[in-house]
């Protein structure tokens, strides 16, 4: 079974990200790093390659020049190879730019029998990106998933609902979002830091993938940044007294935030 | 000419292997050592996910099931984790004092028998040198061993051996007679914490660790041929395998010991608040020592990458005085680092919730073991600047 799974490589949330003034969106100049919510779509996919008991697992990436840092924490995790697509003219690129471009990169990592992606990166949030993905390589898109099993040349998923999950079946190939934390990613081992120095990563520009450069970056995107607003400051909790009855209002709070 | 000869960054494998390793670590951290340390637990289960994942023994060669690393590697792995607040003591012995002895000592069979489980953690070797007569000079030893037959016959005592209650084994120093010149000469055999004659009594310590330190006793315990490292009588060389892996953990622990302290009193610095809306890391009185313990740190990081640099090259005479001296900066940095954290957190520095407290008394380790400060002055002195021996 052949795995393809999308990563981000993401400005470190642990260092303080800067936004662009004129552009209004996030500085990528810096070193990137694996988005850690692409790290569940990984390990899922090394587990499903492993229980399987053939194939391979493939990243596809997009990133300014020519980042690898995170591919290759992906590369140490098991991963076999990665396709990383790098151009100057993708800067800029919105949601459907991004789907285009990953799109064709899925395309030229060979035969897949499933593509999975997180079901949204932790520095661009828009969600959107796994189902314009699908849609452009006309396959099913199941979004959500908890956990994920092959049976023959059926996928049935537990997809993540706010009461509890749906349980979905589709054919293979289908392109699978899968929410953050339900895997633990494994650690890259020492072995396989040393391995993914060797793994191959091939680099490509638009033009390799055929892609028009004035349908994407800037130039291509729909969507605009208009303005840029500081996030309004916590509000003060609630205090509830306990009279005996509290555990009811507490219930009733954790009912309302959906959480129970 | 190449100006890059010297390269003063990790090679990328080293950053990823750091991160991966801060990452597991930080699973763990401070809270799972106090919980243990607090419920007389042990690290286990850290300690064998490291070693499933190949954390523990990446300076053991690849045919023996590890890394094929080097003692750079290990030293790093080791500045991770007590960077994330779970030093794990028992690398410094496991895997770098024995595994280095036997690796570069031990016959094929003892390499086959021990490595593989030291690298993935599931055998735990201690190591025990250190008598109550003989600490800092380790020529008065009087642990022995004899012959008989195709025996082993040990006997004496040990004191300070770490982690023996959780140890499969203990590598021991004895000494025992040269069959040419009938001159005693340091041995080291490995020696079953379950072998009959073998016994242990806990020492109490002043501060909280999972770790625990013991006396040995040593009566009669009987040992096959093959408990003696190498394939001739011992030699003195072999001990001297074992020690610069010694100092450069030792240097590394404390460097990530010094590391976690500084970390929390910057971030305390930064967010405590006492003379309106100004962080107390504004003065000078508090921002000035904790920029001194960073330069002295960073000195101290450097000695222990050039010592283990020149050790991973072959070169144990120039690593010798190196890793004496990235000892020496460690136990100091340790030391100092701690203290400016206590300090900088102000009352809050010596309770229990805050836990700097226990670890300024755990930092002074760095000072003591496994050769003290004045020890490595000594020796800086003598073999350094060819100042006459002292002692
Ligand atoms: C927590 C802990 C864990 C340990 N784990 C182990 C272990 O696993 N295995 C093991 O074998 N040992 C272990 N040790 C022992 C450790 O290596 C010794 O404590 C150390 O070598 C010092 O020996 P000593 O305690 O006998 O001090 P001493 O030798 O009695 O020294 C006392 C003081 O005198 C000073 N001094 C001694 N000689 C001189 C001199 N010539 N010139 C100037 N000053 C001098 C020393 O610097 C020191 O300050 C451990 C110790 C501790 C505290």
């Amino acid at each position: 079974m052949n795995v393809v799974v999308c990563v981000k490589q993401i400005p470190d949330p642990a260092d303080p990200g800067a936004l662009d003034p004129n552009t209004k969106t996030l500085k990528r100049d810096g070193k990137l790093i694996l988005d850690e919510s692409d790290s569940y779509g990984v390990e899922m996919a090394l587990q499903l390659v492993d229980a399987a008991g053939s194939g391979e697992v493939t990243l596809v990436s997009m990133a300014p020049n020519g980042e690898v840092s995170g591919l290759r924490t992906a590369l140490a995790m098991g991963a076999a190879k990665a396709v990383l697509v790098s151009d100057d003219a993708l800067a800029g690129s919105d949601a459907l730019g991004t789907s285009k471009v990953l799109a064709k990169a899925i395309a030229r990592a060979g035969e897949a029998d499933l593509i999975l992606t997180a079901t949204e990166s932790s520095d661009g949030y828009t969600g959107t990106v796994p189902e314009q993905i699908a849609e452009l390589l006309q396959l099913p898109s199941v979004t959500f998933a908890k956990e994920i099993a092959v049976d023959g040349s059926t996928l049935k998923v537990q997809r993540q609902t706010e009461a509890g999950y749906d349980e979905v079946e589709c054919p293979l190939p289908a392109v699978v979002s899968v929410t953050a934390g339900v895997v633990e990613p494994r650690y890259p081992s020492f072995k396989g830091i040393m391995a993914a120095k060797s793994k191959p990563v091939d680099q490509v520009t638009i033009a390799d993938l055929g892609i028009d450069a004035a349908s994407v970056g800037w130039a291509g995107a729909g969507q605009e940044i208009v303005e840029i607003a500081q996030a309004e400051a916590r509000e003060a909790g609630t205090i509830i007294e306990d009279d005996g009855e509290a555990f009811a209002q507490v219930v009733k709070f954790l009912d309302d935030l959906k959480v129970v | 000419m190449n100006t890059n000869d010297h390269n003063f960054s990790e090679p990328d494998e080293r950053v990823a292997l750091r991160e991966s390793v801060a990452k597991l670590a930080g699973k763990y951290g401070r809270e799972y050592v106090e919980r243990q340390a607090a419920s007389g637990g042990k690290m286990t289960e850290m300690w064998l996910e490291m070693g499933r994942t190949g954390f523990l023994g990446v300076n053991i060669p690849e045919e023996y099931g590890g890394g094929g690393g080097g003692m750079s590697d290990l030293a790093a792995v080791l500045e991770e984790c007590a960077s994330a607040g779970a030093p794990l003591l028992m690398m410094v012995v496991s895997p770098a004092i024995c595994g280095s002895i036997i690796n570069r000592c031990g016959t094929a069979a003892q390499k086959q028998t021990w490595l593989p489980a030291i690298a993935d953690g599931t055998h735990l070797m201690a190591f025990g040198i250190t008598e109550s007569d003989a600490g800092s000079n380790s020529h008065q030893i009087t642990t022995t061993a004899r012959r008989d037959g195709d025996e082993w016959v040990l006997n004496g005592q040990k004191t300070f051996i770490s982690g023996v209650d959780e140890a499969h084994s203990v590598l021991i120093v004895a000494r025992i007679e040269d069959e040419k010149t009938g001159k005693l000469k340091p041995a080291l055999f490995v020696v079953p914490t379950d072998s009959p004659g073998f016994s242990t009594a806990p020492i109490e310590m002043g501060w909280m660790a999972p770790e625990k330190q013991f006396t040995l006793f040593i009566d009669d315990v009987r040992l096959p041929k093959s408990a003696l490292i190498g394939e001739r009588d011992g030699d003195l060389w072999q001990l001297f395998a074992g020690l610069n892996p010694e100092r450069i953990m030792g240097a590394a622990l404390s460097c990530g010991i010094a590391r976690y302290a500084l970390d929390r009193a910057v971030e305390y610095a930064k967010e405590r608040k006492v003379w309106g809306d100004k962080p107390i890391g504004t003065h000078q009185g508090v921002a000035h020592p904790l920029a001194k313990v960073k330069i002295e740190l960073e000195q101290a990081r450097l000695l222990w990458q050039k010592a283990a640099a020149l050790y991973d090259a072959g070169d144990d005479f120039g690593a010798g005085e190196y890793a004496n001296m990235a000892k020496y900066a460690g136990g100091e940095i340790s030391c100092n680092a701690t203290d400016v954290a206590v300090h900088t957190h102000g009352g809050n520095g010596l309770t229990a919730e805050y836990g700097l407290a226990n670890m300024l008394v755990a930092a002074r380790l760095g000072r003591i073991a496994p050769v003290s400060r004045e020890m490595i002055l000594n020796f800086v002195a003598m073999h350094s600047l060819g100042l006459p021996k002292s002692y």
